[in-house]
């Protein structure tokens, strides 16, 4: 039974982990923080939105709309697709004809400079961008009135070089919906804000970063970051590296999965998961530790269903669903209090999920497979590459049992 | 070009999202017209007795309120969205044999109209409420389940009383629409939130429901479009 031990052992490690996560998040949440943020001197400088999109998200028109509501002086939203077919077109052109006191510009190009899509479609929105204040902010993100106010205030200190938000899963409606947004609210914010209280890690989410241009620029822009699939983190580490800080701000911003389906989740998580492994290495197996859930039911399949092995992981359970009903209350977030009973099934998918970036390196984004490399350094998969033969297998696989 | 779904499904019949949110979906990916069609199903067989009672069919008793609710939403989904919502019923003559079976669309329907009524007296009656009458998913599909193939096999009785054949039904192309000539839409024939990835309607006219009919009628400026995210 010395193996129950040691699990259980893990499992404890992993508990006061997340317990440190639950404090970090109470702390980043906390009305008294919020209070005694800064505040702007002076007046409120132009921002440039930039907004790169690509299909129909849930939610896109409120989404897209909620950022023309800005309670803020003066500020340009920049709407950048790809493609005039793209569904999303239509979407943003409503928007624009209906907010036409708002200063909204459409741009429609196919830019290829780079692997990663994202990136692709902001070096446009960027190049047209007139104010040295931009905010990236993805397509499914919604907002406050005073969101552009709240994230602007901490550009008051010239030392600040990004400000990047919380980010808060809603409106779940199907099982794929409620996992994503159950992960989102406890595994990712906990997550990013454990790494920003307590190792001070600049942990940024590309769903919201406001920065300077000549920032961006002084760490070689987008070009520099055009190949990576974490753009992202990596925009937000190099700003570090240059001496600037990089601001988690406490204002959560919202973003809406509603009708996801159990295979975007599974996608979604499967390729932030290959990042983590390639940009954080060894690190990357704090993860599973922190999965109390999962690792307090692997005696339970070593040694099968016994009273000890059953109570630890049903004890870990108990506790993993108070916490992130804790978690979900203190965020506000709108899952209702029977979903929670799901955490732990959503934890051992998770579990499960953490192997797979150990086995494979290549990620579909967007249409594309790529394969990461280092630091996350996307490079083209094709079908005679050198890890094509696994591609070719589980395509096999798929049309087997088609 | 508009982007049009003509057959629209809520928890009036058996479609799985409520009305209200079934707007919200379609207002949210920027869709410019919708109808809303739930069934009105035969009560005159065993399966229509049956769908009556599981409440899966607009019925005389409550068509009224369908009427209002559809309404209310119309004008919420104009003023936030700016999108066009039509009231309609998807009339569901259901047999066991599919070849007795026909579904047909009437689209901006004013009153009341049975679906035990025969054809003729059904489609008169869409006429005189000056409501546009679509043929919905003609020949055989994918999902054998769903065939209604009784307008289509009597074709040369029936044709001059339907304004549009659906060439395709959510996943299914049906080309022999095409050969045929017949005036053509297509829809999603939407009952699941998944359904909104499906064939659509694309129309040159302008937004109101006049010229929406019309154009469907004369099937001058009429595409049809496979609506993928």
């Amino acid at each position: 039974m010395e193996m129950f031990w040691i699990f259980a052992g893990i499992t404890i490690i992993g508990l006061t982990g997340y317990v440190f996560q639950i404090v970090a998040v109470h702390s980043h949440t906390s009305s008294k923080s919020s209070r005694e943020g800064p505040t702007f001197t002076g007046p409120f400088p132009h921002v440039s939105i930039l907004k790169p999109l690509k299909g129909i998200d849930d939610n896109l028109f409120d989404n897209l709309e909620s950022f023309c509501m800005q309670d803020y002086p003066e500020f340009e939203i920049i709407f950048s697709l790809r493609d005039r077919n793209d569904p999303a077109y239509k979407v943003a052109r409503k928007i624009k004809d209906k907010h036409t006191d708002r200063n909204i510009t459409i741009i429609i190009e196919r830019c290829n400079d780079g692997l990663n899509p994202k990136v692709n479609n902001l070096i446009p929105a960027y190049k047209a961008s007139k104010y040295e204040y931009i905010l990236i902010s993805d397509s499914n993100v919604s907002v406050g009135k005073d969101y552009l106010k709240e994230i602007v205030k901490h550009m008051d200190d010239p030392a600040v070089g990004l400000v990047s938000s919380v980010i808060r899963g809603v409106g779940g409606r199907t099982a794929g919906a409620i996992f994503e947004n159950l992960h989102l609210n406890s595994f990712v914010i906990g997550s990013v804000c454990f790494l920003d209280k307590f190792l001070k890690m600049p942990c940024v989410v590309g769903k919201s970063m406001l920065m300077r241009k000549s920032d961006l620029e002084a760490i070689g822009g987008f070009k520099a970051v055009k190949d990576l699939l974490a753009e992202d983190y990596i925009i937000g580490k190099r700003m570090k590296d240059m001496g600037r800080r990089v601001v988690l701000s406490d204002y959560t911003i919202n973003t809406v999965n509603k009708y996801w389906g159990m295979k975007n989740f599974l996608n979604r998580h499967i390729r932030w998961g290959k990042l983590r492994w390639r940009i954080g290495g060894i690190q990357y197996l704090s993860e599973l530790v922190t999965n109390t859930v999962f690792m307090s039911s692997v005696p339970v399949f070593i040694y099968g269903p016994s009273r000890m092995t059953v109570s630890l992981t049903l004890f870990t359970s108990s506790l993993k669903i108070m916490g992130d009903l804790y978690l979900g209350r203190r965020i506000k977030a709108d899952i209702s209090p029977l979903f929670y009973m799901l955490s732990p099934v959503k934890d051992m998918v998770v579990g499960f999920m953490w192997f797979v970036p150990l086995l494979s390196n290549t990620v579909v984004w967007r249409g594309n497979r790529y394969i990461i490399g280092k630091a996350s350094r996307l490079s083209p998969c094709t079908d005679n590459g050198r890890w094509a033969w696994r591609y070719r297998i589980v395509a096999g696989i798929r049309a087997r049992f088609a | 070009m508009l982007l049009c779904d003509f057959h629209i499904h809520t928890r009036y019949s058996d479609g799985s999202v409520d009305l209200e949110r079934t707007v919200d979906l379609f207002g949210q990916a920027g869709f410019d017209v919708i109808a809303i069609t739930d069934h009105v199903v035969n009560g005159d067989t065993t399966i229509g007795r049956l769908t009556h009672k599981l409440k899966f069919s607009v019925r005389e008793d409550n068509f009224d309120t369908y009427m209002t609710n559809i309404r209310k939403e119309a004008g919420r989904a104009w003023n936030k969205y700016g999108l066009l919502v039509i009231p309609g019923v998807e009339i569901s003559k259901n047999y066991l044999s599919a070849d007795k079976s026909a579904h047909f669309l009437l689209l901006d329907i004013k009153e009341f109209v049975p679906a035990c009524w025969s054809y003729e007296k059904i489609f008169l009656e869409a006429k005189k409420q000056n409501a546009l009458v679509i043929a919905c998913h003609p020949h055989y599909m994918s999902d054998l389940s769903r065939n209604a193939l009784f307008l289509w096999n009597n074709r040369e009785r029936y044709a001059k009383y339907i304004d549009a054949w659906e060439i395709a039904n959510r996943d299914d192309v049906f080309n022999v629409i095409s050969l045929k000539k017949y005036p053509y839409i297509a829809n999603s024939d939407f009952h699941k939130v998944r359904h909104i990835y499906s064939w659509k309607t694309l129309l040159n006219c302008e937004k109101d429901v006049d010229s929406v009919k019309q154009c469907i009628r004369h099937n001058k400026g009429v595409a049809i479009t496979l609506f993928r995210s």
